[in-house]
Order: C-alpha cells, then sequence, then structure tokens
C-alpha cells in the first residue's frame, strides 16, 4: 500500500531538462540513497515529490494518491515528510515550540486556536527528542542551535509529522563525523517502520546506511543496485569522473 | 513578567485610564477635549493591535487598514445620520447631503443601518469580509512580502478614490459629519463623551486580551512561524493560507471596531482617513511602539498620535518632516521600538545586578 | 480694402516686433493720428452718440491694431482714466483684486496698439482703485457694431488660437452675412489646420443656402473634410418636422452618407486615439517602472520615494529653466529643455546615490523595513520641494513640442505625447544596449541573479548596488523631466503614478526588463480602453480588480523567473 511508483516524470526549467525519469520505485520501509553529480535532479525529484515543484507531466503515485495533483498540505496529510538540505528551522519559536508545530494533529485554523498541550503529546514531543539529543534544549530557542542540532530538530520534527515516506536531503552536510555516524543510526532506525529516500553526498555516509542505492545523472535514472554494483560500474565511472574531467579542463582553460 | 502580575498591570491601568480619568474629568479636574482626545487615541490604540498581529507577528505588511477602519467609521456614521431623522439642515429625513446632491431616495444599503446593533454587527462584518475576500484572493495566489503590500496599497487607493465619488452615496469628499446623538444620547453633552470614553477603554481592553490569548494560543506560535520560513510551514502540512486569511479578517475587524468608536468621538468621517498615507502612519505606530509585542502597538499608536497634535499645535508645517525622519529612524536605528528598548534595558539591568 | 489688408498686417506686425524689442514706453504717442486721437476722446466722452459714432468709424476702418480696444469695449474692460494723458484717458482693465482695505483694485493696460500693461516710472505696474474709473458704457447696440469687426479681426488675427477659436465659432453662430468674411479669410489662412477648419464652418453655413445645389456641395465637402464637428448638424437636418430638416430628398440622400461615412471616420479616429493616449500613459508608466524594476531587481528594495525623484528631475529641469530666461538671450531660451536633460538626470540620480549610501544600504535584506524607510524619504521630499517651491510651477512647453500632428480635423495627436513615447522608446533601447552589451551590464545581471557568486567571482556587488540606485533613481529623474511637458510641477506630482507604476512592477514580473515594458504599456492602454466605458475611477477598480485575477493565475507575474531556488 504505502508503494512510491514514479512514472514519466520531467520537470524543465526554461528549457533545461532538470528532471526526466522514467521509472523509480520504492517499496513500504525501503531505505533508498539517491546519489549523484551535481545538477543531476536529485533535489528536484524530492521537490515534485512534497509538492514544492509541479512538473511538467508524469506521475508519482503514493499510497494510491496522485502526489502531483495535491498541494503541499495534501501532501504531507497523505503522510509524505521531507527534511530540507539547509536547515530550516523557526528561529524565533523554542525548540519545544518548533516541535509542537510539527506534531500529527488536526491543523484547523479553530482548532489551533483552542489547542492545549496535552499530556499524552507532551511525552510523544519529549520521546522524539530523546531520540534526536534534543531532551536538555527544548527551551531554547532554535536560532542559537548550533548546525548540527537544527538538523537533528529538523529531523524530530518530521518524525513528529508521523510521516510513512521520509524524504531527507543532505542529513549530513556540516556535522562532524560523530555526527554523522549518529545521523545515520537513527536513520537507518527511522527505516524500521518507515520508507526513506536519503540524498547525500558523502560516501563514507552512504556506506553506512545504504542498501540499495539509485544514481540520478543529467535528471535521468543511471543505475540502481547494491552499493558494491553501483561502485563498479562503469557508467558511473564514467559520469562522476567525466565531469570531473570536464571541470578539470575547464579548470586548465581558464587559467 | 509572570502572567498574573500582568493581568494586575492591565487592569491597574484600565482603572487609572478608563474609570479614574473619566472621573476626574467629571470633577472638572480633566478638559473634555483632553478625555475626548485620548478616546480618540485608544480607538487608535484597537486599529494598532491589528495591524501588530498581521504585520508585527505575521510579518505580512497590509497597507490597507486604514481602509477597514473606515468601513467601521463609516457604519457607524451611516446610522448616527439616519437617527438624526428631520434634525439637519434641510429637515429631510434624508441626510443632507443626500438633499444636497437631490437624492430622492434612501439608497438600499443604508436600510440596514437603521438598527444599532445591526450596525454595530455590520462594523465588524464589513471590514471583516472585505479582508476575507481580499486575503483570500491575494494569500491563495501566494503573493506575499513586498508585492502584498503593494497590492494592499492599490487596493486602498482605488477604495479612497470610490468613496470620494458622490455617486458612491456616501458623502463624497465631505464624508459624513453633522451626526446628533447615539442610543438617544446627545453626542455634545459632557456625559455621553464620558460614555464613550469608558466604551473605548473597555474595548481597548477586550481586543488586548484577545489578541494576547491568540498570539499565546498554538495559533500565535504559527503566526510566528509563517513570518519565520513560511515555505517550511506549508511542508509540515499547515494550510497557511486559512491561517493568513484569519489573522488578515482579525486585524481587519479589529480596524472597524476602532472606526466605529472613533467616529462617534470626532463627529467626521472622510475618506481623508483611509488615504494611502493613513495606512502607512497605522505601520509606524506600530513599529515605534515595537512589533510583536501587542503593548507596542498601542504605546506606539498613543506616543505618535500625542505627538502629532502638539506638533500641528507648536510648529506647523513640520509634522511631515516629523513624521518621515521617524519612519526613517525606528527602521535604522531602533527596528525593536520602544518595548525592544525597554527589555533590552531592563535585561541589561538584571545583568549588572 | 481687400488687397491692402495683408501688407498692412504685416506692417503692423513688425512695427509691434519692433516696439516689444526696444521696450520703449514713447510708443503710444507717436504711434496715434489725429483721427484716432479725435475718435478716443470721442469714446470718454460719455455721450453714447459719440461712442456710437467713434464706434461705427473704428468698425469701418477694420484696422486689426483697434482690436484690444473694440474687444475691451465689447466686454466693458474699456474705462476712463483721469490721471492718463494719452489715448483720451482710455484703458483697458485687468483681473480685479483686493487690497488689504478690502477694495476692489485692478491693474490697467494700453487700449492701443497692444494689450501692454501700464507702468509707472519707477517700472512698476499701474494698479489702481475701481472708483478712480469711470466705464465708457457700451449697449447693445454699440456691442452689435462691434461684433462683426471682432469677428473680421479674429479671423485674420495674427496668433493662431484667436484664429481657431474664431473659425470654430463662426461656423455656429456666424450666419449667412459671415460667408463673404470667410471665404476671404480661408483664401488668406496659412495654416493647414485652421484653414480646414475655417471650411468646415463655411460649409456648414452654406448648409442653409437657399439654392439645393449649393447645400449638396456642402454636404460634400463636410464629407471629404472628415469634421466630426459637423456630425449634431447633419443629424439635425434629417430630423422630421425640426425648424432645419432639408427639404431636398437628393440633399437629405447625401446627407446621410455623409452621416454615415463622418461615423466611421470618428470609429476609427477615437480607436487611433484610445491607442494613442494609451500608449502614451503607458510610455509615462514605463518611464516610472523602469527605474523602479531596476532597483528592485537588483537590490529587492520597493522605493516608495520613486514618484518624488520624478519630481526632482521636474524641478530640476523648472530651475534650469529659469536659469535659463535669466541668462540667454530669448531666442535661445527653449535651449533650457535639451540643457536640463543631464541636469535632471545627475540631480535625481545623485540624491538617490545619497539616499542610497546614507540609509538603503542598511536594509537590503528587509524589504518590508525598507518600504517604510523610503516612505518616510518620500514625505520628507515632499514637503521640502514644497517650502522651497511653493505649491504650483510650471516649466512651459518648448515651441518645436507644442501643437501636435493633425490627423483630422480637431483630432491632433500632441507632439510632447509623441516625444515621451519616443523618450520611452530611447530609454528602453539604452537599456538593452546598457543591459547586454556592456561590462557594467553583465555585472548587473549577474548579481541580479545570484549576489553571492558574483561577490565570489569578483564582481564589486555593492558598488554595482549604488550604480543601479543612480540608474535607477536619474531615470525617474529623466521621467520628471518629460512629465513637465504634460502637466504642471507640484511637490507631490510623484505620488500621481506611483501606485500604478508598482503595479507595473508587480505585474510584469521581477527583474524583466520586457515583463515590465510590455506591462506598462498594457496597462496604460487597458486604462485608456476602459475609461470612455466607465469613469476613470471605476476604470481604476476594474483595473485593479483584473491585475487581482491575472496573479490568481501567474503570481510571478508575466514573466516570472523559474528555477530551482532554495527560498525557504
Amino acid at each position: 500500500m504505502n508503494h512510491l511508483y514514479v512514472e514519466k516524470l520531467s520537470v524543465s526549467f526554461e528549457g533545461f531538462k532538470a528532471l526526466d525519469i522514467d521509472i523509480f520505485e520504492l517499496e513500504e520501509n525501503e531505505l533508498r540513497v539517491i546519489i549523484g553529480p551535481n545538477g543531476a535532479g536529485k533535489t528536484t525529484l524530492l521537490d515534485v515529490l512534497c509538492g514544492k515543484t509541479r512538473p511538467d507531466r508524469g506521475h508519482a503515485v503514493f499510497g494510491g494518491l496522485e502526489l502531483t495533483h495535491l498541494s503541499e498540505d495534501e501532501i504531507v496529510a497523505a503522510g509524505v515528510g521531507r527534511k530540507f538540505q539547509t536547515p530550516s528551522v523557526f528561529t524565533s519559536l523554542s525548540v519545544l515550540d518548533n516541535l509542537v508545530l510539527a506534531m500529527r494533529m488536526d491543523r484547523g485554523v479553530f482548532k489551533s486556536l483552542m489547542h492545549r498541550l496535552c499530556a499524552t503529546d507532551r511525552q510523544r514531543i519529549e520521546a522524539v527528542a530523546e531520540r534526536t539529543g534534543l531532551q536538555d534544549l527544548l527551551e531554547e530557542m532554535a536560532g542559537t542551535l548550533s548546525h548540527g542540532q537544527k538538523q537533528w530538530l529538523e529531523i524530530a520534527m518530521v518524525i513528529l509529522q508521523e510521516p510513512k515516506l521520509f524524504l531527507v536531503d543532505e542529513p549530513a552536510a556540516g556535522m562532524s563525523d560523530e555526527e554523522t555516524y549518529k545521523t545515520g543510526l537513527l536513520l537507518q532506525d527511522l527505516a524500521a517502520d518507515h520508507s526513506l529516500i536519503v540524498i547525500e553526498h558523502d560516501m563514507e555516509f552512504v556506506r553506512q546506511i545504504a542498501r540499495k542505492v539509485t544514481v540520478l545523472h543529467e535528471g535521468k535514472v543511471l543505475v540502481e543496485g547494491s552499493m558494491e554494483e553501483v561502485q563498479s560500474d562503469p557508467r558511473v565511472i564514467e559520469c562522476y569522473l567525466g565531469t570531473s574531467m570536464e571541470r578539470e579542463e575547464a579548470h586548465i582553460a581558464a587559467s | 513578567m509572570s502572567a498574573t502580575r500582568h493581568h494586575w498591570i492591565a487592569l491597574g491601568l484600565f482603572a487609572l485610564f478608563g474609570l479614574l480619568v473619566p472621573l476626574l474629568n467629571a470633577q472638572g479636574f480633566i478638559a473634555d477635549t483632553t478625555l475626548n482626545l485620548w478616546g480618540r487615541y485608544f480607538c487608535f490604540a484597537i486599529v494598532a493591535l491589528g495591524m501588530d498581529l498581521i504585520w508585527g507577528y505575521t510579518g505580512i505588511l497590509s497597507l490597507c487598514q486604514a481602509f477597514f477602519f473606515c468601513l467601521g467609521g463609516y457604519a457607524i456614521g451611516m446610522h448616527m445620520l439616519l437617527k438624526t431623522g428631520t434634525r439637519g439642515v434641510y429637515g429631510s429625513v434624508l441626510p443632507d447631503f443626500m438633499v444636497w446632491n437631490r437624492v430622492e431616495e434612501l439608497p438600499f444599503f443604508w436600510e440596514p443601518f437603521h438598527s444599532l446593533p445591526l450596525t454595530l454587527l455590520l462594523g465588524l462584518l464589513v471590514p471583516g469580509a472585505a479582508a476575507l475576500i481580499f486575503g483570500f484572493l491575494a494569500f491563495r495566489s501566494r503573493i506575499k512580502g513586498v508585492y502584498f503590500a503593494i497590492i494592499t496599497q492599490a487596493l486602498a487607493l482605488a477604495m479612497w478614490l470610490l468613496f470620494l465619488r458622490n455617486e458612491t452615496m456616501l458623502g463624497g469628499t465631505n464624508g459624513l459629519t453633522d451626526f446628533k446623538s447615539l442610543l438617544g444620547f446627545e453626542l455634545t453633552q459632557p456625559a455621553t463623551k464620558r460614555g464613550l470614553y469608558i466604551t473605548t477603554c473597555a474595548a481597548l481592553l477586550a481586543a488586548y486580551y484577545l489578541c494576547r490569548y491568540m498570539v499565546h494560543s498554538k495559533v500565535g506560535k504559527l503566526l510566528v512561524a509563517i513570518r519565520d520560513g513560511e515555505h517550511r510551514l506549508r511542508f509540515i502540512g499547515y494550510h497557511i493560507t486559512r491561517y493568513k486569511i484569519f489573522v488578515f479578517v482579525v486585524a481587519g475587524m479589529l480596524a472597524g471596531l476602532g472606526g466605529m468608536l472613533y467616529v462617534p468621538q470626532t463627529g467626521i468621517i472622510t475618506p481623508g482617513r483611509m488615504d494611502v498615507q493613513a495606512s502607512i502612519e497605522i505601520v509606524v505606530w506600530t513599529a515605534l511602539g515595537g512589533r510583536g509585542t501587542l503593548v507596542g502597538a498601542m504605546v506606539g499608536a498613543v506616543l505618535v498620535n500625542l505627538l502629532y497634535s502638539y506638533l500641528t499645535g507648536a510648529f506647523p508645517g513640520t509634522w511631515l518632516y516629523f513624521l518621515g525622519i521617524l519612519f526613517i529612524g525606528i527602521v535604522l536605528f531602533f527596528p525593536e521600538g520602544i518595548v525592544g528598548i525597554a527589555t533590552k534595558l531592563r535585561k541589561r539591568g538584571a545583568k549588572k545586578a | 480694402m481687400r488687397k491692402t489688408y495683408l501688407p498692412r498686417l504685416l506692417f503692423v506686425a513688425a512695427i509691434l516686433t519692433w516696439i516689444a524689442a526696444t521696450g520703449s514706453q514713447s510708443w503710444a504717442t507717436t504711434a496715434g493720428t489725429d483721427g484716432e486721437t479725435r475718435l478716443f476722446k470721442q469714446l470718454s466722452s460719455a455721450e453714447d452718440e459719440a461712442i456710437e459714432s467713434a464706434v461705427r468709424e473704428l468698425a469701418e476702418r477694420g484696422d486689426p491694431a483697434y482690436y484690444e480696444l473694440m474687444h475691451g469695449l465689447f466686454n466693458g474692460e474699456v474705462y476712463v482714466w483721469q490721471e492718463r494723458a494719452e489715448h483720451a484717458g482710455l484703458v483697458i482693465i485687468g483681473e480685479e483684486e483686493m487690497d488689504e482695505y478690502g477694495d476692489s483694485i485692478v491693474p490697467l493696460f494700453a487700449i492701443y496698439p497692444q494689450r501692454q500693461a501700464l507702468r509707472d516710472p519707477q517700472g512698476a505696474a499701474v494698479v489702481v482703485s475701481l472708483y478712480d474709473l469711470e466705464e465708457v458704457e457700451t449697449g447693445r447696440k454699440i456691442r452689435a457694431l462691434i461684433q462683426p469687426y471682432l469677428m473680421r479681426a479674429e479671423l485674420f488675427h495674427p496668433e493662431a488660437q484667436k484664429r481657431r477659436i474664431a473659425a470654430e465659432n463662426i461656423g455656429n453662430k456666424g450666419g449667412a452675412a459671415a460667408i463673404p468674411i470667410l471665404r476671404q479669410a480661408i483664401e488668406s489662412e496659412t495654416d493647414g489646420s485652421i484653414k480646414r477648419l475655417k471650411q468646415v464652418s463655411l460649409a456648414k453655413l452654406l448648409l442653409d443656402h437657399q439654392d439645393a445645389t449649393v447645400r449638396l456641395q456642402a454636404v460634400q465637402q463636410l464629407e471629404d473634410l472628415n469634421s466630426p464637428l459637423a456630425l449634431p448638424l447633419l443629424q439635425a437636418r434629417l430630423q422630421a418636422g425640426g425648424t432645419e430638416t432639408e427639404p431636398d430628398a437628393k440633399v437629405r440622400e447625401q446627407i446621410e452618407t455623409a452621416i454615415g461615412s463622418l461615423k466611421r471616420f470618428g470609429f476609427y479616429m477615437q480607436i487611433v486615439q484610445t491607442f494613442f493616449s494609451g500608449l502614451s500613459l503607458g510610455s509615462i508608466l514605463v518611464l516610472m517602472a523602469l527605474g523602479l524594476a531596476i532597483i528592485y531587481g537588483q537590490i529587492g528594495v520597493i522605493n516608495m520615494a520613486h514618484g518624488e525623484f520624478m519630481m526632482i528631475g521636474a524641478y530640476t529641469t523648472y530651475v534650469v529653466q529659469n536659469l535659463c530666461l535669466a541668462l540667454l538671450p530669448p531666442a535661445y531660451t527653449d535651449l533650457f529643455f535639451a540643457l536640463s536633460l543631464p541636469f535632471a538626470f545627475l540631480t535625481a540620480g545623485g540624491i538617490g546615490l545619497l539616499m542610497e549610501l546614507i540609509i538603503i544600504r542598511h536594509l537590503y535584506s528587509r524589504p518590508l523595513e525598507s518600504l517604510l524607510a523610503t516612505w518616510g524619504i518620500s514625505l520628507i521630499l515632499i514637503q521640502l520641494a514644497r517650502s522651497i517651491f511653493g505649491d504650483l510651477t510650471a516649466v512651459k512647453l518648448p515651441r518645436i513640442l507644442s501643437g501636435g500632428y493633425e490627423i483630422a480635423p480637431q483630432i491632433v495627436l500632441p507632439y510632447n505625447r509623441m516625444f515621451i513615447m519616443a523618450l520611452a522608446a530611447a530609454i528602453v533601447g539604452g537599456l538593452l544596449i546598457l543591459f547586454f552589451r556592456t561590462r557594467f551590464g553583465l555585472r548587473l545581471r549577474a548579481t541580479t541573479q545570484n549576489r553571492d557568486m558574483s561577490a565570489c567571482v569578483g564582481i564589486p556587488v555593492r558598488r554595482i548596488d549604488a550604480l543601479a540606485f543612480l540608474l535607477g533613481t536619474g531615470i525617474a529623474g529623466i521621467a520628471g523631466w518629460a512629465m513637465t511637458l504634460i502637466g504642471n510641477v507640484v511637490p507631490n506630482m510623484g505620488q500621481t503614478y506611483i501606485v500604478d507604476s508598482f503595479l507595473v512592477v508587480v505585474t510584469g514580473g521581477v527583474g524583466k526588463l520586457l515583463g515590465t515594458i510590455s506591462a506598462g504599456l498594457g496597462l496604460g492602454i487597458f486604462n485608456k480602453i476602459l475609461e470612455p466605458l466607465f469613469e476613470a475611477v471605476y476604470s481604476k477598480v476594474i483595473l485593479l480588480g483584473l491585475i487581482i485575477l491575472f496573479l490568481q493565475s501567474r503570481p510571478t507575474g508575466l514573466f516570472p523567473a523559474r528555477g530551482r531556488s532554495e527560498e525557504l
């Protein structure tokens, strides 16, 4: 049921084809890592899945719902949660308030007006805070957190949304090695009862968490398979090396 | 500041301004005109509370609040003119300006304003509905930031031009004036003025508590979250548009309430109260006092208008310079406003102690 | 008489210019002849018969130099002032004013041969109380004597505007008596447009001729001349039972076809006019919005004081004009307009740059705050202009730009409007070159797209910002320079168009030159199409509604910037 199916999805920006996926599938409770060089369309794919970008054509079906026709809040209600690349939390609110806002509950205006934080909700928040290492920071202003803490706060917020499909964009960016490792453990833990799509550049981190890897290149799915398969695939080597060689040439030409 | 202490201060201020001042006025210690002037300032403070909700908390700059203010003001003005009956200059049941414009019959939209309860309701609902329709169109298509400010300003301009016309049956340039009584009380009587003043103070207190409740509820957090990162909030699953419309409507209704209390105390409402500059001035009240604090909005409204009364009397011709400098100065040097500065000073004092 | 008229006219005109050039006051005594002195005495005699015979003789002489006197007599503005020796004390009074005691006082003017203000030996204008004057009474009979003279004098008057008005009036109330004079006037007319007007008037008068063939020709003539003025007249002639109903069937038929063709022509002309005035308004909006859009695209600041930079440009033009009037010989004063262009640009741009350096640069990441601060600046600038220049000043229209191109009788496309359109086109062209053909343009476009990246590759972002501000406000100054051609220079002139130009920026989309231009022209034309259908105010409301509806489907304007942007 909670199965993501993407078909013939394409997005272009002013003539430039950012995304052109023929088929992409994700099983229930699968953890998938998407890698690919810059501009491969990784973030654009997530943008389409969470309703930020409308595709030119194509389908993205999750839990029987056509995501490309839904608004952002409907997509969240359908069970898709997203953690953005740059940590985006509400800086003038406390960590607790950030978490309260994110918690799954009725989002109507008048319900929010009448809302009181009950004991069970408080417990849930505290449990998630503990899981993400934020238990001692609940009263702090979110703006005062460190970069890594903000990343975790955002992950905690998405967990509280109780998504079935978890879209994670470069969670380890800007984290120390230790923080990165902890994040990896957290994601693997989450994969027990969530479907996850993780975009990452840090190959160490990818190796830590990856079960199945998809390589995107120039908006298309290049290869899919285990980490070992992908790493030894000549096309992948070419696309990574090719771009770096082009860059080198460009560098030489410029100087 | 603890919540209970806060309540005591609020109630104390109300007792001082809302009860003691009228009492002193009745005893002759405070002039009628002073009382009247302060009553008007408090009306503006109610408007400023709405501005603070939408701009200070939510970060949406609305430049048409004065239009909502006038909708409320015209509503009560229409009611009072109808109640004037045949006591007008021309002795007609129709308001004087209609006789002057050779209108034979009362326009249909004036009919509901014969009844005071209906008038009070419409004085809130009409600005609310205007905000609802406009907010729906603007927020639905995700017009925001500077664009929203510009579009609301254009709306304020268009409505101002519309109200200036005689055909809209709202008195044209001269607006509505020559009111005689409200609820049967003669407006010229000092006792009536006191009554209006006390009502205004009570309304301000109620409006303040309403806003305070809102900003302390989850809605308040959401409004701040909209200001901080509207997009992010959308991807948490909130229907942002509904929240924006809600706060815009509340702000519009507060402005309408302020207008309804204002007009009986000044005895006139003209389109001049809703021109482009009027709306922007409301922003400066809120900014001077300190955004996102509620108290700041009220303090700012009273302070700027006090200064206006003083400067136009003492140094005519300097008001616009002063206002201009105020705009620039606040933005450049005191973005936190008076309340922000006060809080900072208190914190610094607390640290030293 | 008819033959000697033109040379005499030229002679008088030559004398007048000579007199005006020398500026001497002694002309009055030398110009009067004995006969005139006698006539003036009769006029001031306060005896009806003497006045009547003097007027009769003056009218018979037909000398255009009596025009001011006769005009004054006709309107009851000629008085006798006993203290004046010349012209038997006759003077023309000017506009009545109040002195500090509340008495009516009037300035005095000479009656002959020019309506020149009287000055005392110190050179100050002579102003006296009405009680010191005695009116030269002219009854209906005398006025009837004057009227044909005035009609003739005006039809042949050296001032084109006088001739134009006279030509139009005579067609409406001239009567059959005016026909021979009008024919003469057509023959001697040198201005094509006025000549056509006179021809229309002649044809209108001939519609009442007793001969049906003449009437038929007149109708044809009106049709050929394409004058919309003739339409009501022709329609009246088709009405059954009216006093002016055309009896002849053939003429009626001709009238019907003439009406049809005139209406068709009028419709086309209306379209042309609507588009012309729409383009004209659109050009102004484009001129205003271009600067706004450049600044907004570059630094995300909506400059609420933009209209005031236009005002600064207009006042600069005004100051340069006054300097030119004071310093240059009269023949060259028109140069002020061309001369003031760089000043308008530099003054507005300079003040803009100053504002950017002092205030705006602290507000780059705070668009809403910058909006408030610039509003504050606009208040101060308006108030400053008011205290320096007062409330109403005007720049005079340079002679080359006065008048217009007449596409049909009475339908003139004014040159000043055309000039503004051309100016808008030129500035757009200049900006295109600047943006796409220069290094500055490349840097500007780069910073607009990605500030951080541009700073990384070594573009001096701060300097580019400042230059963009100078450019934007400078263009507003040029807009103000152009606006002096079509309106007064007043402190709050910037407010007239500012909200509309904001809407242009919003509708056009951010940072897109093409969007600003098409939105500006589109709004201008839309406005002018709606205006005749609704009133100006309602069309403004409707236009705003349309824009809001338009933004429903395209919230980022006509030409939105799309791309993967992390706008969180």
